[in-house]
């Protein structure tokens, strides 16, 4: 197949931009001959659009169209709204040439927005339950009956000195930064997130190297793209990725290897798709790394400048001398001899000369090797995150970190601007959060929350569900349902949510917030190799301030009382300390009319004046102040091409004060008060390397990649320090196939659905809506069933019945049931009747927990005549009730694969039912909880400093008992 | 300047945003689509992969629904683009049959034809399609294909390129660059039980049994898109209501020009069934349209399609129904002595003749365009509905002679008309299904006609029905006594309601995407 040559075929694709490069739109219009994707924008205030349905008569309505950012997943996509100048109401929803992201292009879920504004369903009011948690009864109440309750909890909270019982639990965050600091203003030690059941597990194997978290690969400049993941259809960043990836692969030949157990799409166009046993991913990563060792196509003079080789050397080679390099490679070349093709195959089932195949592609990338795992086997298994520090152990070899075409650090494609007045840090640590058991966790315990409550660890005053549905989505939802019942342990629930969910019907309020076109934030992702900043928008809001209008709340331009959460937070800290004596006020203050809440405008107003490099020049060349310039174009590229940012010459302000520590690493000096850095460890700010550079380096403890990793040893893992391979907990040496015992991969995505948002959206629901359970057709043979068969699969706590289907998409051993469905309500006023089934849902005699299908899903009627055409009926079947929860050793992350034994349905199995017995998910949560090793370490640290921490408290909070303050601390 | 399409399956992810844009830009009622991604998982594990194909209209340069939309309801606009006013839609479906594609949909809320049509509303804006700009791979490539530097032009003529069924000979206009066969080709993949995330239709699991597939990879569609039969039980009822009416026209007429016979039988009971029956057939006819209070535009010369078979068919049935009704009157005034118009119906017999061919034969040119149904598109059919006709006329005439009671040489004459009629119609029955069709398509629905899903309905009600009809009759021929034609008379009618149900179902099910 020649490939797709854009030179030849000059006006196909963003080679041609009508705009010069300057023009904020140049990264997505493009003509064709007389056609163009957008319409110039000059005349996105007055577009005239023909009316679809009335051609071929022509039938003009006048749009403005106003950028926004999509909120159905992190990518954030641009969106253009069209929004009626005469009805003033949002018809339709396109994307954004203007954003350096998604350039002009989108997912589906991106123009499926308009179903979830305009769903029937909607939630348009607060609404406060009436009858007991769980009763699925709410009634309508304002707005400050909401806030004044809510922030009287809190305020009572933070008075009697019971902060950290104030908790923020989120899913979808889709902004940066505002969030953080409204907590920090509270001064509560109290963010929670979800990503130990999401990338948890990837961010320690990205951590331990280099104290970024995540990866940034420069798909489009690749040679070597090798996916641990699925992103030419779901994940972070999906579209962008999928569309730099494309362009590399036919345009630049690259090569494609993507690793999973099931034929993804993403497979699909692999040129190499390699299906190992789930969990041996390591083993096959770590031959291909022997491989690139003994033929010696390693980036030695890299490693040499910036590995830590010689702590290497002096903790796994003491009979060494650590300063001779040539010794460490052959000692590095030798410690890794041991994963072979042959090991490597007999550990992942699959081929030995598909490996070496592989590892021969790989070692061919020259630097170009764009590598990423987000989910994956970093989020199944048992010591997944190896499978991350594996897999940029590659980068390593290849010499591709930071390279173009490589892999960077997510922080060198991102920028967060901060708020004004940022608050300092808070002096507490919640352990709820950041438990003893998980010193080097990356992400909030966030699984075992209920666990914890349910054994009395704490309680939870106030506890905000946001844009989050635990009880459906986190492992273990009996528990949640056991947890979040219990008003003693968590006294006020307030789910903030666009949609109906499993967790907002065990909530006390649920308060609806905007989506995509209905609320302010702002957003930065790693999609390529520069640095964009996006802006959301309530679109109604922005179109009618510009024809006359003026507005100082979005409740009275969205939709019923739909609010935006920037106005909320700083209404409800206001409501918190209304007179100001609690300190919060002051950060809500008015800048500009002190003693006045601060206005969107004028909050976004100064992150963009002062905190966006770039931003403030662009504006003023088109006449239009930052703000001004992002209200019109919905996001802003900040810099362009960047690599290498590990070489960065200090800045004369870094350098200052900071004095090299015996490994050169440059430190400023702190105090036990300082505030801890997101990343990185407070005080330092870089490194001077063997020749002299004083550059910025890296994140971690010495400033270099960390090869081995003395932070591991130091919390007692000095054994699993360097790359390594963990044997998973589904390992096929675990799994009885005599037993009819599979691996169940619970969490493959598709990309039309995300998460439990999409349901109310009937343009994705009719595409995607049944459940089967993928299963080879060697092991359905085997086990007598075809597709269709009902069969009851039984994991640690419990089992669920499903139906299965007999394919040749998946390996032999490994069982797949897609993540999104098995949605259920319990009546038909608090649940999306597109994508629910009505259930029972309670206790049985014996006292396990029983979910029970009444009805699929089925039309509805309702004032959109769609809801009366739904041809789906299956709701599928909610497989996470029946998962215990499993926290990885050291990630702390969720390891969401199951050694499930299939076996007939019984007689009495409905189709959809998960019955769990949550005494044995208590049996598990302690059975893996045994396996850690506590903190602190023998300084009375809690947690290595320099990892991830949103929400950054001062450096005393770190410790168990800090040291007096004042007194310096290294 | 034509404007066409080129998908990159190279580049396609499949992840439906073309799809989805496409239905906010347009409406699209749940369960339609304008366009859709096919999904096909080919080969054993672990050598399997999954193909997709973007499926909608072809803008074919000599497009069949426009050939054969009765109301110029879909034209080609001078830049290319396949285009529809749905102002000027009946819902008479036919455009469903003519194209190949599974392109087109009666939308639910407008109950109106409706299809892809190149986003025209922003071409002429000078903006691209909605599933163009959305693509995340730029995978949808549209431009002026006449135009040899264009992008897409240059682009197609470098690559290998593919388009969906040309033997169809309709000249797609959308191209293919690495798409595989088992997605372009509808007949290579059937559907094994289910798709991966949604449930197939019941027509395409009915279906998948059929098909010839592709046995060197196992190509099973994991996802498509529904296509229901767009024509049911009206159709194929108005079929045997319109035999009968033109059958009574022909065979009277026949009688009158060979026997001379102006009895009341002929005078005026022949062309009052011809009447009544053209009625009940219109009444079908706009029952079936999906907008029924737009029937009357087949009557408007300005809107109708002269290449159009249902608008001629209707020019026909209007022909034979003046006949008939002036036969009617000239027999009914004869009868009742109002005056003596035997010349009338004499004069009037001899283009009656035609007339009635032509009902009974017009709808083998309205099948013959049916690019989307190949067993319709059948030499024979004309002579077939001639048969038909002569078969379902004379059982109709006989019946009625029952009550009005001619003469008996006027009885004995449509008994062996009936005769004639079932013999035309099991020798061509014969000749139809005896042989092999000459498209795969055609295969398809006529092997299920005779061994497959319908292969009850068609031997025992089709054939055997109407052969012992034959024989009775036969028996009366010999016996004299009118009992056994009576019989027949009533048989023939089943055998053909069993037989135009399978020839209008069967030729609907072969899958076109």
């Amino acid at each position: 197949m020649k490939p797709r040559d854009k030179d030849t075929v000059e006006s196909h694709g963003p080679a041609a931009s009508p705009v010069g490069p300057d023009a904020p739109e140049h990264f997505g219009l493009r003509v064709r001959e007389t056609v163009s994707n957008y319409p110039p924008v000059e005349q996105w205030d007055d577009v005239v659009m023909y009316d679809a349905k009335a051609h071929p008569r022509k039938v003009g309505r006048h749009y403005m169209l106003v950028p926004t950012t999509c909120f159905n997943c992190e990518s954030a996509c641009g969106l253009l709204a069209y929004v009626d100048k005469e009805t003033k109401e949002v018809v339709k929803i396109e994307g954004n040439p203007a954003h350096p992201g998604s350039r002009g292009r989108n997912c589906a879920k991106g123009p499926a927005t308009i179903n979830q504004t305009k769903d029937p369903e909607r939630i348009l009011y607060p609404l406060k339950r009436t009858g007991p948690r769980g009763g699925s009864d709410f009634e309508r109440i304002s707005w400050d009956e909401a806030l004044d309750t809510i922030a009287g909890r809190i305020r009572k909270a933070i008075q009697e000195d019971r902060r950290n019982e104030v908790m923020y639990h989120v899913g979808r965050h889709g902004e940066d930064g505002f969030i953080e600091r409204v907590l920090l203003t509270w001064g509560v030690d109290g963010n929670n997130t979800h990503t130990n059941i999401c990338s948890g597990g990837a961010r320690f194997g990205y951590s331990v190297w280099g104290g970024y978290d995540r990866p940034s690969p420069d798909h489009a400049n690749a040679k070597v793209i090798l996916l641990l993941s699925s992103h030419l259809e779901a994940g972070h960043y999906f579209n962008p990725h999928a569309q730099r990836i494309m362009d590399a692969k036919v345009r630049g030949n690259a090569k494609l290897v993507v690793v999973d157990p099931r034929l993804s799409n993403t497979a699909s166009h692999a040129d190499e798709w390699l299906s190992p046993w789930p969990g041996s991913e390591a083993a096959l990563l770590l031959a291909i790394a022997a491989y690139i060792l003994r033929t010696d196509q390693v980036a030695w003079d890299y490693i040499k400048r910036w590995v830590n080789w010689k702590v290497y050397l002096e903790n796994v080679h003491p009979e060494l001398d650590k300063e001779d390099f040539e010794a460490f490679k052959t000692a590095l070349t030798a410690d890794y001899q041991q994963y072979t093709f042959e090991f490597a195959a007999d550990e992942c089932r699959i081929p030995a000369a598909q490996i070496e195949k592989t590892a021969k592609i790989v070692a061919n990338a020259q630097g170009k090797l764009a590598a990423h795992t987000w989910r994956s086997a970093t989020a199944g298994n048992l010591g997944g995150w190896a499978v991350a520090r594996a897999l940029f152990f590659l980068t390593v070899l290849t010499g591709s970190v930071g390279e173009k075409g490589g892999t960077s650090p997510n922080g060198w494609n991102k920028l967060i601007p901060h708020g004004p007045n940022m608050p300092g840090g808070h002096d507490s640590w919640n352990e709820l959060l950041w438990p003893k058991e998980f010193p080097m966790s990356t992400n909030e315990l966030s699984i075992l929350l209920p666990h914890f409550l349910l054994e009395g660890r704490g309680k939870v005053d106030t506890y905000f569900s946001r844009v989050y549905n635990p009880v459906w989505t986190n492992p273990d939802g009996f528990s949640w349902i056991e947890a979040l019942s219990d008003e003693d342990l968590v006294g006020c629930h307030v789910a903030m949510t666009p949609t109906w969910s499993e967790t907002a019907i065990y909530a006390d309020f649920i308060l609806p917030f905007g989506h995509s076109t209905e609320r302010h934030d702002t957003q930065s992702y790693e999609q390529y190799a520069g640095k964009w900043l996006g802006f959301r928008q309530p679109v109604t809001r922005v179109a009618r301030e510009k024809m006359g209008e003026t507005f100082t709340d979005s409740r009275d331009s969205n939709p019923g009382e739909v609010w935006e959460e920037t106005e909320f937070w700083i209404e409800l800290s206001w409501r918190i300390d209304p007179d100001g004596e609690l300190g919060i006020r002051k950060y809500f203050e008015s800048m500009k009319n002190p003693g006045t809440k601060i206005g969107v405008d004028e909050y976004y107003g100064y992150i963009f004046d002062n905190n966006v490099p770039g931003l403030p020049e662009k504006a003023s060349k088109l006449g239009l102040t930052p703000l001004e310039y992002m209200r019109k174009y919905g996001a802003v590229e900040v810099v362009a091409d960047l690599y290498r940012q590990d070489e960065r010459a200090l800045t004369p302000a870094e350098r200052e004060g900071a004095v090299p520590d015996e490994n050169g690493v440059l430190r400023k000096p702190i105090t036990m008060e300082t505030q801890k850095p997101l990343v990185g460890e407070p005080g330092a700010v870089g490194v001077i390397l063997d020749d002299g550079s004083e550059v910025a380096g890296w994140l971690t403890p010495s400033r270099k990649l960390e090869l081995y990793s003395p932070s591991m040893a130091d919390f007692g893992w000095g054994d699993l320090a360097t790359p390594c391979y963990i044997q998973s907990h589904v390992s096929h040496k675990n799994i009885d196939e005599s037993n009819n015992e599979m691996v169940l991969v619970p969490t493959f995505r598709l990309p039309t659905l995300i998460h439990t948002r999409s349901g109310n959206a009937k343009y994705l629901n009719e595409i995607s809506n049944k459940h089967p359970m993928w299963m080879n057709t060697k092991d359905a043979d085997r086990m007598g069933l075809v597709t269709g068969d009902m069969v009851r699969v039984n994991t640690e706590i419990g089992h669920f019945v499903a139906r299965i289907w007999s394919t040749e998409a998946v390996r032999p051993g490994v069982t797949a049931l897609s993540h999104h469905m098995g949605r259920w309500r319990t009546n038909d006023d608090a649940g999306s009747r597109w994508v629910t089934g009505k259930v029972d849902v309670g206790k049985m005699e014996d006292g396990r927990w029983r979910l029970r299908y009444k009805e699929g899903v089925k039309p509805f009627v309702s004032d959109d005549p769609d809801s009366m055409r739904i041809n789906w009926e299956d709701p599928g079947v909610h497989q996470n009730l029946a998962f215990p929860v499993h926290p990885d050793t050291q990630s702390g992350m969720h390891c969401w694969h199951q050694k499930v034994r299939i076996e007939r349905a019984h007689e009495e199995d409905k189709y959809g039912d998960v019955v769990v017995d949550t005494k044995k998910s208590r049996e598990v949560y302690l059975d893996w909880m045994s396996k850690t090793k506590s903190g602190p370490n023998k300084d009375g640290l809690r947690r290595p400093e320099f990892m991830m921490r949103p929400v950054m408290p001062m450096r005393k909070a770190y410790f168990v008992d800090p040291p007096e303050s004042g007194s310096p601390q290294e | 300047m034509r404007y066409g399409f080129a998908i990159d399956q190279r580049t396609c992810i499949g992840c439906h945003a073309c799809t989805v844009a496409c239905k906010t830009e347009h409406d699209v009622p749940v369960g339609q689509f304008r366009t859709w991604v096919k999904y096909v998982d080919k080969g054993e594990y672990p050598t399997t992969t999954r193909e997709m194909g973007v499926m909608r209209c072809n803008h074919c340069t000599d497009a069949p629904c426009v050939k054969s939309c009765p109301t110029q309801a879909l034209f080609i606009r001078p830049d290319g683009i396949v285009d529809f006013d749905n102002e000027s839609c009946i819902g008479c479906k036919m455009c469903m049959q003519a194209c190949p594609y599974d392109a087109i949909y009666i939308d639910e809320n407008t109950h109106t034809a409706a299809k892809c049509n190149f986003c025209a509303h922003r071409i002429d804006q000078g903006l691209e399609p909605a599933c163009v700009q959305v693509c995340p791979t730029e995978s949808i490539w549209m431009g002026d294909i006449d135009d040899p530097t264009s992008g897409i032009s240059k682009f197609l003529s470098i690559q290998p390129v593919n388009v969906r069924t040309p033997e169809q000979g309709t000249k797609p206009n959308v191209y293919y660059v690495g798409a595989d066969h088992t997605v372009l080709d509808p007949l290579a993949a059937p559907v094994q039980d289910t798709y991966l995330w949604a449930d197939a239709d019941p027509l395409r699991l009915e279906t998948a049994a059929e098909l010839p597939g592709d046995p060197l990879t196992n190509a099973r569609l994991t996802l498509n898109t529904s296509h229901p039969r767009p024509w049911g039980w009206r159709v194929w009822t108005y079929l045997w209501t319109k035999s009968i009416a033109a059958g009574a026209l022909l065979l009277g007429a026949l009688l009158v020009i060979f026997t001379g016979d102006t009895s009341n039988l002929v005078a005026t009971m022949a062309p009052f069934t011809t009447e009544a029956f053209l009625v009940i057939t219109s009444a079908l006819l706009i029952w079936d349209l999906k907008r029924p209070d737009r029937f009357y535009f087949l009557f408007d010369p300005r809107k109708i399609n002269k290449t159009s078979w249902l608008a001629l068919g209707g020019i026909f049935l209007g022909l034979g129904a003046g006949i008939g009704g002036l036969w009617f009157l000239a027999g009914a005034a004869t009868w009742l002595e109002i005056g003596d118009f035997s010349m009338a119906i004499t004069w009037l017999a001899w283009p009656a003749v035609p007339a009635a061919i032509m009902v009974a034969g017009y709808t083998a040119f309205l099948f013959g365009q049916a690019e989307g149904r190949d067993l319709w598109q059948s030499p024979v059919l004309f002579w077939h509905l001639i048969a038909q006709a002569v078969m379902v006329g004379a059982g109709a005439l006989l019946l009625i002679g029952f009550v009005v009671a001619p003469e008996d040489s006027t009885m004995i004459w449509l008994t062996w008309a009936l005769v004639a009629g079932v013999a035309a119609h099991l020798l061509i029955t014969l000749i139809e299904f005896g042989g092999k069709h000459p498209t795969r398509n055609a295969q398809i629905a006529a092997h299920s006609i005779t061994h497959g899903r319908y292969a009850q309905q068609f031997w025992f009600g089709s054939v055997l029905l109407s052969f012992v009809a034959a024989v009775l009759a036969g028996l009366t021929l010999f016996t004299d006594s009118l009992i056994f034609v009576g019989v027949a008379a009533v048989l023939v009618q089943v055998a053909l309601v069993f037989h135009e149900k399978v020839f209008v179902m069967a030729a609907q099910d072969p899958p076109l995407s």
